[in-house]
């Protein structure tokens, strides 16, 4: 009865620290051009600090009198005086005097209780199940990333996993752009009120999974809506924190008051029959349309302090020094997009066509973020809806899709999701970070072994939850090297429960994994 | 009679001044760059609080000049002339931590101030770039000198008599020597890590 979703959740449940840990991105290459830490830019590499944010929002660079700043000046690619010729371009440009190149590697070890193989009991073993290990090192990624800026306000940015797991070029590109920052100055707008990106990148999250500092990723950035066969037909593989191709606008401060960004990227298309009439993506999807995914986003910070030079400064300037803000910040953000699906099918004289399945979908949430010295707790809740379309024989019968006999489409019950996360994050020390977080998923698949209607759900006795509770910590040795635990704690579940409601062969996918990494 | 007498003990006077006007000459070497070298207390004697007020700047992530002496007593300003927020701290004063002191944090263009009034070597620190890094070396006496980069020194004006002459050297290990200055005395250190 399990799906190909039950082991794509599963999958995602156990292998999780090692597979789907995104590109954490600091980068040293601005502390060789700049001459200064790690920690000027961040909390704790990756996480943005306050000034990190304006940093970023300017395009990577300091968000006044950049060039006092430099250490290595960069290359002109033409006089100044150039300009005099053609005063309304931002001919000629530089480029960074050195490479902007920084690298990341990073190792796990992870260790899981045996019951975890309780899920594939002796007897009926199936032998395209994973099994779990209860101990594994890992290797992680070893990342390039490159970035900087190319003067006149255009920011670019290229990171590329060349490999993950241990497996030569198994990663591919992460982020690919150039940013035209605060194009709004052409159009007499306000400062720092219109940006555009374009290429590939993370969406504008509220927060970023590439800059997130925990081991295993925030579960419901990774919720693929994947739906149970034959009465859902959804394989909507998209995560929020996929790498999305086309191009963003964007304007305000990540530190202060309001930010926005609208994108609009390639729809995601899968199924039997894609590959070699469309376009293939590094991200792994293909575009066959031209309809287009829509992202937007809106947030607005309030920054807290008492003194109002302060409250309106990049960071605030506390007693014993400058700090991040004493801060809260509200968001929301939503996502309309349209999978597509390809089966193999049948007209109505029984010749072999192609099925296409466009199911809308669509995602919608809410964030907060409070930030009191060094304590920041915040939380993201999102909701998602994909339009679920089956197949149905020349007779009208619903037939599973991948049977090569549906004729027709007809619209079904729609596959949800929805959940979040809520964390805090605590530096205890400047080199101590104590995690706390708790993640939960409710979706149509985790009624995976039961299927739709019933009330027998796969991943917990209790609730149709994938729920977890991961206290960490993290230990900066340098600046540039970190140490890091955490233990994901996940209810108990099972297969199958006796008559007296008793779990038979419980089991549990609880998780400690540990990491090292460096960046340099 | 009278004005001869008046005339001889100005001329042994000046004699004397001009006795006490020596110097402390030598090199610092086993490292590399700067030292600052000065005499120690002098039992029984003690010297006015300095009306100079030397100036450390932040600017381009970084303190300038790297290293200043001065005199026990001397105030010292602050300037921020970065347009990043900066912050200045020190942990110890010679090596006595209950000295530590935070000055908080101030916008461009303006400084604040600080009477060191603690002998000892105090390396200066930013709570938000721990790359920045800078000295004051505090002297108990008006006599200290930073060398040049290749280790050499000569303190003037240091009145004849037995002291002891120390060389500081960031990262090093202080090194102290007896010097006797009869119009001019020679201490050459070598430090180690």
């Amino acid at each position: 009865m399990r799906s190909r979703g039950s082991m794509f959740v599963l999958a995602l449940l156990l292998l999780t620290p090692f597979l789907l840990t995104t590109s954490s991105l600091a980068i040293p290459a601005f502390s060789r051009q700049y001459g200064t830490s790690c920690t000027t830019c961040h909390v704790n590499f990756p996480k943005l600090n306050d000034f990190g944010k304006a940093f970023k929002d300017a395009g990577f660079k300091f968000p006044k009198d950049d060039e006092s700043f430099l250490k290595v000046p960069p290359v002109m690619l033409g006089a100044p005086a150039q300009k005099e010729l053609w005063p309304h371009t931002v001919f000629p440009g530089t480029i960074p005097g050195l490479p902007p190149i920084g690298l990341r590697y990073n190792q796990f070890f992870q260790y899981t209780p045996n019951s975890a193989n309780n899920y594939n009991p002796a007897g009926s073993v199936d032998p395209t199940n994973p099994t779990v290990p209860r101990t594994d090192f890992e290797s992680g990624l070893f990342s390039i990333f490159m970035a900087g800026n190319f003067g006149s306000d255009i920011a670019f940015w290229v990171d590329d996993d060349l490999s993950v797991s241990g497996a030569n070029s198994n990663g591919g590109l992460g982020d690919g752009y150039l940013k035209f920052v605060n194009i709004g100055r052409f159009f007499k707008l306000p400062t720092d009120s219109l940006s555009l990106r374009v290429g590939q990148f993370e969406l504008d999250l509220p927060f970023s999974q590439a800059r997130s500092i925990n081991i295993s990723p925030w579960d419901i950035y990774t919720e693929a809506n994947i739906g149970f066969s034959p009465t859902q037909n959804v394989n909507n593989v998209m995560g929020m924190a996929d790498g999305m191709q086309g191009f963003e606008i964007s304007g305000g401060h990540q530190y202060r008051g309001y930010h926005y960004s609208l994108a609009v990227v390639n729809q995601n298309t899968s199924g039997t029959t894609t590959g070699a009439a469309n376009v293939s993506s590094p991200g792994g999807f293909f575009s066959d349309s031209n309809y287009k995914d829509i992202y937007g986003r809106f947030s607005y910070r309030f920054n807290l302090e008492k003194d109002p030079a302060s409250r309106n400064e990049i960071q605030a300037a506390g007693a014993s020094g400058p700090r991040d803000h004493t801060s809260l910040s509200l968001g929301t953000f939503f996502f309309k997009g349209r999978s597509v699906q390809r089966f193999n099918g049948i007209d109505a004289t029984d010749n072999a066509t192609v099925l296409t399945a466009r199911e809308p979908f669509y995602r919608v949430g809410g964030d907060f973020s409070f930030n009191y010295r060094t304590l920041n707790l915040f939380g993201l809740y999102m909701a998602g809806h994909d339009d679920n379309l089956l197949c149905q024989d020349t007779t009208g019968t619903v037939v599973p899709c991948s049977g090569g006999l549906g004729a027709t489409l007809t619209p079904g019950s729609a596959a949800k999701f929805n959940g979040g996360f809520l964390e805090a994050d605590y530096l205890v020390l400047p080199w101590v970070m104590g995690i706390l977080r708790y993640d939960r998923v409710q979706s149509s698949a985790d009624f995976l072994n039961a299927g739709i209607g019933s009330s027998t759900n796969y991943f917990s006795p209790v609730g149709s939850t994938r729920n977890r509770v991961t206290p960490g910590v993290q230990f900066l040795i340098h600046a540039n090297i970190k140490a890091s635990f955490e233990y994901s704690i996940r209810p108990q579940q099972a297969l199958a429960y006796d008559s007296n409601g008793k779990a038979i062969n419980p089991f549990r996918t609880s998780t400690a994994a540990g990491a090292l990494e460096f960046v340099y | 009679m009278k004005r001869t007498l008046i005339t001889l003990a100005v001329v042994v006077v000046m004699f004397s001044l001009a006795a006490s006007a020596g110097t402390i000459s030598g090199k610092v070497s086993g490292v590399t760059g700067e030292s600052v070298v000065y005499v120690e207390a002098v039992a029984g004697k003690t010297f006015p609080a300095p009306t100079e007020k030397p100036l450390i700047d932040q600017k381009g992530l970084m303190f300038t000049p790297h290293i200043v002496a001065v005199e026990q007593g001397a105030t010292v300003e602050f300037l921020n002339s970065d347009t990043v927020a900066h912050n200045v701290f020190w942990i110890s004063v010679g090596g006595n931590k209950k000295l530590g002191h935070n000055l908080g944090t101030w916008p461009k263009g303006e400084k604040r101030a600080f009477k060191f009034d603690n002998p000892g070597a105090i390396p200066l620190l930013c709570n938000v770039h721990p790359e920045m890094s800078g000295y004051i070396v505090v002297s108990p006496t008006p006599y200290f000198v930073i060398t040049d980069k290749s280790g050499s020194y000569k303190i003037d004006n240091v009145p004849d008599g037995s002291y002891t002459v120390t060389a500081w050297h960031e990262g090093a290990k202080n090194s102290s020597k007896p010097v006797t200055v009869a119009g001019e005395g020679k201490a050459d250190f070598t430090l180690t890590k």
